[in-house]
């Protein structure tokens, strides 16, 4: 696999960049979440 | 037409007191004089073709317009006079007759700095003498018309100096290209349908500008 | 609103895989192509990014300016807040699509920046956005600000026109559709991409515009929850 990788480099950017994105996709659905949470205890009060 | 006496009215008076304390034209005009100096001992000796000559001239133009003109509102805001304005004319009397007001000043303000750039740098010869009034009136009614609307838009701010160039320079941009341009045209002395493209520019920016701040002026004045 | 979370998703997802791994050759031959473009090479993959990011720089103006305008017929703050959510969202995306666009520049063009029409444009918007939120932390009541920044937003608005329909006439450029361009003048320029290009392209449009959405959705709840609870603490 690291010789596929050192001839088209462009598939690291390919993985760095997927990587990059889904981090930042995780984060966001965990806030999403977080709000809803807030939203419902604010609902309570 | 109680319309065209009320606007009217708010023109004189603010012609009257302007006159009174001659602060706006005072300062506008100094401050003309000094933007022009300090461009004179920047670019001396050096090379001046006709578009940075151009660029600077409506630069001063810019500088200068931003300094005193907003003063009509802001001046009511300070003079607390404000509300009895709100009173006593309509919203669309009070925004023609300042409108007006200040597009006077800035056409003096322009023809002040053309008589000026015209004695003190030999190679601001205006070859299309038509181009240039042309532009320089078009030019200087879209600029009061655009900073006219900011000054209102700014008179209730608490950092109102710095806020008003800082506001109207987005909106005045297509304005202030296009002007250059034009400018540029007639120091080279081009034919006048050369500029021709930027004429429609010009007064559609006039037009789209003070029938957008008419339509606004209600929203900005009335709480 | 779950539709659109998990189809921004879906859809991003997509155009990086697509964009980026498609293998780029001089006879695509076939759907998993794409056509070498000459003087771009690679660095065309942009594309797929950068323009959907300036899209979206503008979609946040437009809403902020939808929201604005709502503001000042219903004089309900809510509308406000939805206002100012969105303008600070299409502020982030405009200085994203700016400092990619001079990178950009730089790799293509020789320099960070040029003062080509568009990029004049996107830099103008910024100074809007900059000017919108320096009006806005100067006015002190919510009334008047939420009030004013509508009327500043819609100003704003009315010269977008000139920017983009008669800035590219007077002024050559080197984006495509610029003045020197002859392929078409159109603002946005049609750029002659292979149907394959094309649906990765507008599969980025519609990805972004949708993560966009989902964006500001979090950010007006957020808003609304502050807004509920500064109330609750007088």
């Amino acid at each position: 696999m690291c010789e596929f990788l050192s001839q088209n480099q462009l598939y690291i950017v390919l993985c760095i960049t997927l990587l990059i994105w889904l981090g930042i996709v995780w984060y966001l659905i965990r806030l999403d979440k977080k709000i809803g949470q807030l939203e419902k205890q604010l609902k309570k009060d | 037409m109680k319309f065209i006496a009320s606007t009217w009215a708010i023109v004189v008076k603010d012609v009257r007191s302007e006159l009174r304390t001659r602060y706006a034209l005072n300062a506008l005009l100094m401050f003309v004089v000094t933007s022009v100096a300090t461009i004179l001992f920047a670019l001396r000796d050096d090379e001046l073709n006709p578009e940075i000559l151009s660029g600077m001239f409506w630069v001063v133009i810019f500088f200068t317009a931003m300094s005193g003109l907003s003063r009509i509102f802001v001046s009511e805001e300070e003079r607390g006079t404000t509300m009895t304005l709100q009173l006593v004319a309509s919203p669309s009397e009070v925004y023609f007759g300042k409108l007006i007001f200040n597009s006077g000043l800035t056409l003096m303000l322009s023809s002040a700095v053309t008589v000026l750039y015209v004695v003190v740098f030999p190679a601001f010869v205006i070859k299309s003498p038509l181009i240039f009034v042309f532009t320089v009136f078009w030019g200087s009614l879209g600029f009061a018309a655009a900073a006219t609307m900011i000054a209102a838009v700014i008179a209730k701010a608490n950092t109102k100096g710095t806020l008003y160039p800082v506001l109207s320079f987005p909106i005045l941009i297509p304005l202030l290209m296009t002007v250059m341009k034009s400018t540029a045209r007639a120091l080279d002395g081009e034919l006048f349908t050369a500029a021709s493209g930027e004429f429609q520019i010009l007064v559609s920016y006039l037009l789209v500008m003070t029938a957008g701040s008419y339509l606004l002026f209600d929203y900005v004045w009335k709480e | 609103m779950k539709a659109v979370k998990y189809l921004s998703i879906i859809f991003v997802t997509f155009v990086i895989i697509a964009g980026i791994a498609i293998p780029m050759v001089p006879q695509p031959q076939s759907l998993l192509e794409f056509p070498i473009i000459p003087g771009l090479e690679d660095k065309a993959r942009n594309i797929f990014f950068h323009v959907p990011v300036a899209w979206t720089s503008v979609l946040g103006f437009l809403v902020a300016l939808y929201y604005g305008f709502i503001y000042l017929r219903t004089k309900n703050l809510d509308y406000d807040t939805k206002s100012v959510s969105a303008a600070g969202l299409g502020m982030m995306f405009c200085l994203l699509a700016t400092v990619t666009g001079s990178i950009w520049a730089k790799f293509n063009w020789g320099s960070f920046w040029n003062w080509d029409p568009r990029e004049t444009s996107i830099f103008i918007l910024l100074l809007i956005y900059g000017a919108y939120f320096a009006l806005r932390s100067a006015l002190g009541s919510d009334e008047v600000r939420a009030r004013l920044s509508a009327v500043y937003a819609i100003l704003a608005g009315l010269t977008a026109p000139f920017f983009i329909f008669i800035m590219p006439r007077i002024v050559g450029g080197l984006h495509p559709g610029a003045k020197g361009d002859t392929s078409g003048s159109t603002p946005v320029a049609q750029l002659h991409m292979p149907p394959n290009m094309r649906f990765v392209f507008f599969a980025g449009l519609i990805g972004f515009s949708l993560l966009f959405i989902w964006l500001l959705n979090v950010r007006i709840r957020v808003a609304r929850m502050e807004h509920q609870l500064s109330i609750k603490e007088h």
